[in-house]
């Protein structure tokens, strides 16, 4: 029990000291501004450019008023669909940047050999620093979330809010599984460049077994469908809470945390 | 407190730790001497559980440094060669940060955290940004986290490196203030820190303990007979054949004659177990020489350290097989001077290294 204890204290810990060096970190709030920037651009872009969703509605309602059918038009699942791909896609490119320093930087300032001459499981650290970067991901994602609920708000006929919040558990499940594996790879070097490069080549790896996964007929389509992280984000942004779904992703985060705490434990070995 | 037993450690081809034994009694501190690349690294590095040994055991307060490493951790207290800092923290911030990973219990942490601050001088400083600091302030920091969960041992490796001298002398202040509440070995290759700061002192040598022991009795058994420098008028023969009659002098080498002066010479006498000073004196006058100077030497720390470790010319220290070292001297056993390292003092080399006195 107060092994437990002492346990989760040192998550604690190891989560606020990340978290706050999110914070202290003007990098980071480059990356959340551009982000941001680019999500509300992509928001209006779908919903207000001249081929955007409301222009179609407007077409529509003008087709419909001539009296002709049209197949039916879910303008929600639209925005839902159009929204959460950009917002995977600019993330793809976000996260690398993000789980970039995780341990590069403990390694540069020499902070790492504290961590591990102090009674603190190597998974611990890891599992700390890992919820603090989701969170920072958390906090960028959580204003373009409000814009598209107001958006969605206006819907008629109402959308459930749970169409909205599967589709964000999945954007969250998709970065914490990219970011868990980041973290690993930034564990391997004390580069952050390389670390960051990594990491980019980890998420067009991704990509890569994506587009196979489509592409590819038979059972190893089948294979590569179920284990491509991108696939169950799909699932996700049409509001499907699927276990198996979520099962792949936290098994991805929770690889990560495993390679990353033997990573650290083999650094031990290694000729200085 | 700290016992290390035949330790060993090989990386890949190369052996960085060869049987290394010794121990730290409660409230000492040990000075752990050697050249740069001679092991105090990785020595240290074991016994704070952050490498395992190849072979041999380490135990800190009775605990195993490998089997029970985690209880180890939490009673040491560690500052490597380069303080561990997070520079975007404030002082107080990184100390309560270490407080908690060191496992002080909640309400203990803002009382050890103070006693920390107070302790290293930084009260002025809890509030600054560490990237803000001096080095010296930073290196006061590294050692308030080494101390701030009040561990029975504190291991510092080069404490004061990179210092300037006030700084140095401030940090050396600090940490022999530590010692009695605490048990301490420090590294460092600078030789006046161990007479500054310890009691005791090993001094390694590529892998291996050359000498180990009392810091006095060390001196007195590696610095071996006092000798003299001597300037003196008269005729090179007859000075001669009065300072071997003296009582007490070993041996008598004439060093040279003075340029501008005829009949000025320079001596070196070795003298054997008692001090005869007084009576060399006694004799020159008597005999109606001039005397112009007469200069006693000890060999100092610094001259039994660069004995101890530079016998072999070459500096690739990490290649060279670390037991070819055991044919030069006797080394495995602590406090044993490697044979001729006396013998090597009288030679050819007239220029004996500044000793002030």
């Amino acid at each position: 029990m107060t092994a437990l204890r002492t346990v989760l204290g040192n998550v604690l810990a190891i989560y606020r000291r990340e978290l706050q060096s999110y914070l202290a970190s003007p990098l980071a709030y480059v990356i959340a501004a551009i982000f941001w920037l680019l999500g509300g651009f992509f928001l209006v872009v779908i919903l207000f450019s001249p081929e955007g969703l409301l222009a179609q509605v407007a077409r529509r309602d003008q087709v419909l008023q001539m009296g002709m059918t049209l197949p039916p038009l879910d303008v929600a699942y639209e925005f839902l669909q159009g929204y959460f791909g950009v917002i995977g896609s600019l993330s793809m490119f976000v996260l690398p940047i993000l789980s970039m320093g995780l341990y590069t930087e403990e390694r540069k300032q020499g902070t790492l050999e504290l961590l591990a001459t102090s009674p603190v499981m190597n998974w611990v650290v890891a599992l700390g620093k890992l919820l603090a970067v989701v969170t920072f991901y958390i906090g960028m994602v959580l204003p373009l979330m409000l814009c598209v609920a107001i958006a969605l708000g206006t819907a008629e006929p109402a959308v459930s809010p749970n169409l909205l919040l599967v589709g964000n558990l999945g954007l969250i499940l998709l970065a914490a599984s990219v970011l868990s594996l980041g973290m690993f790879l930034s564990s391997l070097t004390s580069s952050t460049v390389v670390a960051a490069i990594l990491t980019f080549a980890l998420v067009i790896f991704l990509w890569i077994v994506d587009a196979l996964a489509r592409a590819v007929p038979g059972w190893l389509g089948d294979a590569l469908n179920h284990l491509s992280m991108l696939q169950h984000f799909n699932g996700f942004t049409q509001g499907i809470l699927d276990t198996s779904s979520v099962v792949l992703f936290v098994s991805y985060g929770l690889l990560g945390l495993f390679l990353t705490a033997q990573s650290i434990e083999a650094l031990r070995f290694q000729r200085n | 407190m700290i016992e290390v037993d035949h330790l060993h450690k090989v990386y890949g081809s190369t052996v960085a730790l060869n049987d290394v034994s010794f121990a730290v009694e409660p409230g000492e501190i040990l000075g752990f001497l050697g050249p740069n690349g001679a092991g105090k690294t990785t020595t240290m590095r074991i016994l704070t559980g952050y490498l395992p040994a190849t072979s041999g055991t380490a135990k800190v307060a009775e605990y195993d440094v490998h089997a029970d490493s985690m209880a180890v951790r939490q009673r040491i207290g560690y500052l490597p060669e380069r303080p561990p800092l997070y520079l975007d923290m404030t002082v107080e911030a990184f100390l309560h940060f270490v407080a908690r990973i060191k496992g002080v219990s909640a309400g203990d942490r803002p009382a050890q955290v103070t006693y920390a601050i107070q302790r290293c001088g930084l009260e002025e400083k809890h509030a600054v940004i560490i990237r803000k600091l001096s080095k010296g302030f930073r290196q006061r920091v590294g050692i308030a986290q080494a101390i701030v969960h009040d561990p029975p041992v504190i291991v510092l490796d080069e404490p004061t490196s990179g210092l300037d001298p006030r700084q140095n002398n401030e940090v050396r202040q600090l940490i022999r203030s530590l010692a009695g509440d605490h048990t301490i070995i420090l590294s460092t290759h600078i030789l006046p820190e161990v007479n500054a700061t310890c009691n005791r002192v090993a001094i390694i040598n590529r892998g291996q303990l050359v000498a180990a022991g009392k810091l006095d009795t060390l001196m007195a058994q590696l610095t071996g007979a006092v000798s003299y420098d001597l300037e003196v008028r008269g005729g090179l023969e007859d000075i001669h054949h009065t300072l071997r009659a003296v009582p007490g002098v070993a041996a008598v080498e004439s060093v040279g004659q003075l340029p501008d002066h005829e009949s000025r010479y320079r001596f070196q006498l070795k003298a054997g177990d008692t001090d005869p000073g007084e009576a060399i004196a006694a004799a020159i006058v008597q005999a109606g020489f001039g005397l112009y100077e007469l200069r006693r030497h000890q060999a100092s720390l610094e001259d039994v350290f660069l004995n101890l470790t530079t016998e072999e010319p070459t500096e690739d220290m990490a290649k060279a097989a670390v037991t070819e070292l055991a044919n030069d001297a006797d080394a495995a056993s602590p406090a044993v001077m490697p044979e001729g390292a006396s013998a090597a003092d009288n030679t050819d080399d007239p220029v004996p290294p500044e000793t002030d006195s």
